[in-house]
């Protein structure tokens, strides 16, 4: 057993001493004795070899696929190594929020650059710290822009389900109301967003690419949002903004998303990070925290917890948001990826996606396989078949595959990175051929 | 130092990947960006330098005494980092198949299951993301709960005027309205003014206890009952677990619904700020509402996940923190049922030892013992001679200790919050105790060059008002 204590017997001895009590025991003297517990009940403790043990075996439990061609909010991507190794640092991993600016420096400039990264990404003015993830991002970004008299935020039915139950939990009890219409053809319908937003609209939320991995004619969502007076609210997954056009170009007031793509493992659902960036004229609603540059007495350039009137621990039940910890680590991650890939290997990265994606697409609709959607995609598409989803994902998995995600008995949104290569893919429209 | 776009060269690369093996293909122009990508271009030494320079300017509990009140600065065992970085954690996809992820679904039931023995809660979610995250979770439990008893005037919920913040930020999060409760002499809930205010719109109490004085509440079963007895609930914000966990539970001093920090009390890392983890516990007339998806195992042995129709629906992507639980249970199933009372009791030693080493110059809560942390005041010594909390604190810097917390909670005027933590070693806090006598004597010889601290730090004391009035948020090619 180890408790990772630092005292040993002799010391524990003199420090009660010193406090003036005779045992442990008697420190605890104000806790009522009736309520005190007699013995916890959990098995007894492990030498450290042997919790290495233990959980390694869990982890054997667990199956790691050779070829992942799932996506749907967790995306497989190469991770750099000197990301895995100076990301692993203990200073970074083992200090907390810098409260104390002058020795904290370096994690609040890791800050400021994130920030900075997320802006020259998204185009937008301003980006936080982050928050949990890119559902709560969303979330986040509906309670923003939320005013007196527009509580309803516009959707679709193709944003990943889990940002819409998010969505809607944190619209329950605060008399907000989420419209979802129905996607045409697995895209935004335009049509029927203009006829539904109103003066009641506090924004428009849509998913570029979206769910099915479509690609949504954003800018046009934007301006029907603006038309009604309502904010628009883009949800980006961050490899994608290599290439694609940026929230700001079109005309988003918030930006947000998953940065999970950008060097941080899958590791089944997280950790993760939701960034956050807006325009200039909402900095001051956005949720928090935020680092600011300023100068220290001497004139010397520094770096700040800024803007904190916004934030709980100052404005207690007046703050925008409750929010105090974050994902800053899964933050550090992701600004270290950026400046690993710089822009020539993001785009690589991206332009790598839509290739292999569109590989993939091709060669499964020869076997029958063929997409469900028009539209154009990035890196993720829906095929219908008459062979049951069942059967394809289960022959795949056999063969070491991690096949799409299964949506209908016929229907599967694939998706495909810059892991594969031609002959996995090849692999897996072999197997998938074969199953009757 | 230099930003990393200051040292950026166009043209420079740091991580290269694999070019297609299949041909290119093109979206249509009209997606397409026109704006550039900024992003730095950095050789590989040259990223390898910057991430060094700026990690050697952080301080984090591998660098030295981290006293800082309220976070649990406590040691993050190594071997933790090591089985959360196993390929059989790091490379499941959220969206496999549950035969496929045993593991993943055996480590959060189990988890799951040890929490709830901790703090005598019937279910567990593991999902929240953080203390706060959990604090709403818990919240909406709460308004789903009188909900389904039809019991709909219950729209307030009762705050001590010494909680975090986040307390009340997440009530009103979850729709509640807000009543602050003051501390009565002994810094405990006000009793008579607790009864004068509880009701039929009573929804529910947020306590924590320890309290944020590091103070244990000796009232609680009177609390309980009133609150009780008025049809509320008692919300447990376990930010101060632990220095009870192991000797005493929250479900047995009465609480309904309870949240944890993985990050403070389960030694998972602090990681600047995040991520942490805030599990929620509840008894069983709450567990219906429970955030979903959770983890069951059936008779057979197999590991399932499981959703109530009556769930608050989701708080977070997939799970929550994952990779946050396998530190969490791999630091519970080392410690096992005596470790955990062990680290409860010499978080408690470690703090009565400092306190009971400098309470003759830093006053705080007289004649008792406090807990994992105590509030000193230092009201009288600024008074005496213009020395401020925050002088000391910065003091403090210079000598490489990182400052306990300051100004909260809000009651204690000029308040420093000092939680050593069980893994701080006696040297050290000999050290810091000799340190802080110190500083006190110097605040009557050099007041001026105490307000100007630190003197020997990264930088001089940061200018807020101006970053505050002239926001310059990202950096901005000149």
């Amino acid at each position: 057993m180890s408790n990772y204590l630092s005292v040993t017997e002799r010391e524990t001895k003199e420090m009660l001493e010193s406090i003036g009590v005779k045992s442990l025991d008697d420190l605890f003297d104000d806790i009522p004795k009736d309520l005190k517990l007699k013995k916890l009940g959990l098995p007894e403790g492990k030498s450290q070899q042997e919790t290495m043990e233990f959980m390694r075996a869990l982890s054997k439990k667990n199956k790691v696929y050779d070829v992942i061609l799932r996506g749907a909010g967790s995306y497989d991507h190469y991770i750099p190594s000197m990301v895995k190794n100076l990301s692993s640092r203990s200073e970074f991993i083992t200090a907390y929020t810098p409260y104390q600016a002058e020795m904290s420096q370096g994690i609040l400039q890791a800050i400021f650059e994130y920030q900075s990264m997320i802006c020259n990404l998204t185009g937008m003015d301003v980006s936080n710290a982050s928050v949990y993830n890119g559902a709560n991002a969303a979330a986040e970004a509906m309670l923003m822009c939320t005013e007196r008299n527009r509580r309803t935020l516009i959707t679709f039915d193709n944003i990943r389900p889990d940002t819409l139950k998010v969505l809607k939990t944190y619209a329950a009890r605060r008399e907000i109301k989420v419209e979802v219409l129905s996607a045409k053809d697995g895209a935004a319908d335009l049509k029927a967003l203009k006829a539904a937003v109103g003066e009641d609209t506090s924004c428009v939320y849509i998913e570029q690419p979206n769910y099915f991995g479509l690609l949504e004619d954003a800018e046009e969502i934007g301006k029907i949002a603006h038309e009604a007076k309502a904010k628009f609210v883009m949800g980006c997954n961050p490899i994608s903004l290599a290439i694609l056009r940026s929230p700001a170009e079109c005309g988003a007031d918030v930006a947000v998303g998953d940065g999970q793509p950008l060097g941080l493992p899958m590791a089944f659902g997280g950790p993760y990070v939701g960034f956050m960036a807006c325009t200039n004229k909402e900095m001051r609603k956005m949720p928090g925290r935020i680092v600011g540059e300023t100068t220290d007495h001497d004139g010397n350039r520094a770096y700040v917890l800024t803007l904190q009137a916004r934030e709980q621990h100052i404005r207690r039940e007046k703050a925008f948001s409750n929010i105090c910890s974050n994902q800053a680590y899964c933050a550090l991650v992701v600004s270290m990826y950026l400046s690993a890939m710089g822009p020539d290997g993001m785009k690589e990265v991206a332009e790598s996606c839509v290739s292999y994606a569109h590989y993939l697409a091709a060669e499964l609709e020869k076997i029958g396989l063929k997409r469900r959607d028009k539209g154009e995609f990035f890196h993720e598409f829906v095929t219908v078949s008459d062979i049951p989803a069942d059967k394809i994902l289960k022959a795949l998995d056999k063969a070491g595959i991690l096949g799409g995600l299964k949506l209908s008995a016929n229907e599967i949104l694939w998706c495909v990175t810059e892991t594969a290569n031609k002959a996995q893919l090849d692999r897996a429209v072999d197997v998938i051929r074969r199953v009757k | 130092m230099n930003l990393i776009f200051e040292i950026s060269e166009p043209g420079k690369r740091c991580a290269t990947i694999r070019k297609p093996d299949v041909g290119k293909v093109s979206i249509g122009k009209k997606y397409l960006r026109s704006e550039k990508l900024d992003l730095p271009e950095v050789s590989e030494v040259d990223f390898a330098r910057h991430y060094t320079a700026l990690s050697r300017r952080a301080f984090g509990v591998d660098n030295g005494f981290y006293p800082l009140g309220s976070c649990t600065m406590k040691y993050n065992p190594k071997i933790n980092e090591e089985v959360a970085g196993l390929e059989g954690f790091t490379q499941i996809h959220p969206l496999q198949p549950e035969s496929t992820v045993q593991g993943a679904l055996e480590v959060m039931e189990t988890l799951s299951g040890y929490l709830a023995e901790i703090t005598g809660m019937d279910a567990v979610t593991l999902q929240p993301n953080a203390g706060a995250h959990g604090e709403y979770t818990g919240l909406q439990l709460i308004a789903a709960y009188h909900a389904a008893r039809k019991d709909y005037k219950r729209t307030k919920v009762i705050v001590p005027d010494s909680a975090h913040g986040t307390n009340p930020a997440s009530a009103v999060m979850a729709g509640f309205e807000i009543i602050n409760v003051p501390s009565d002499e002994e810094k405990g809930v006000d009793l008579k003014a607790l009864k004068e205010v509880v009701g039929e719109d009573t929804a529910a109490l947020m306590l924590t206890n320890p309290t944020t004085l590091g103070l244990f509440e000796k009232n609680i079963k009177a609390i309980s009952k009133i609150i009780h007895d008025a049809g509320g609930l008692l919300y447990y914000d376990g930010a101060n677990l632990n220095a009870v966990m192991g000797i005493v539970r929250p479900g047995d001093m009465g609480f309904d619904v309870v949240h944890l920090n993985l990050h403070k009390t389960f030694s998972t890392p602090h990681g600047g700020g995040g991520p942490g983890s805030g599990p929620v516990g509840c008894k069983k007339e709450l567990a219906a509402f429970l955030p979903g998806p959770l983890v069951a195992k059936n008779a057979r042995g197999v590991y399932k996940f499981t959703e109530s129709r009556k769930s608050i629906g989701k708080v977070a992507s997939f799970y929550g923190n994952f990779g946050v639980y396998v530190r969490a249970l791999a630091y519970i199933v080392t410690l096992g049922a005596e470790g955990i009372k062990s680290c409860a009791q010499h978080a408690v030693l470690n703090a009565n030892y400092l306190k009971a080493n400098i309470e003759d110059l830093y006053p705080t809560e007289k004649g008792r013992h406090c807990m994992h942390e105590f509030v000193v005041s230092m009201q009288e010594l600024k008074d005496k001679t213009g020395v401020s909390a925050m002088d000391i604190a910065k003091t403090m810097i210079d000598r490489g200790y990182h400052p306990p917390t300051m100004y909260f909670p809000l009651i204690i005027h000029e308040a420093l919050m000092f939680e050593p933590t069980e893994t701080e070693n006696k040297r050290t806090l000999d050290e810091v105790i000799k340190a802080l006598r110190e500083i006190y004597e110097e605040a009557f010889k050099d007041p001026e060059y105490m307000k100007a601290a630190p003197h020997h730090a990264q930088i001089g004391r940061p200018d807020e008002v101006k970053a505050a009035r002239t926001p310059i948020v990202r950096y901005v090619k000149p």
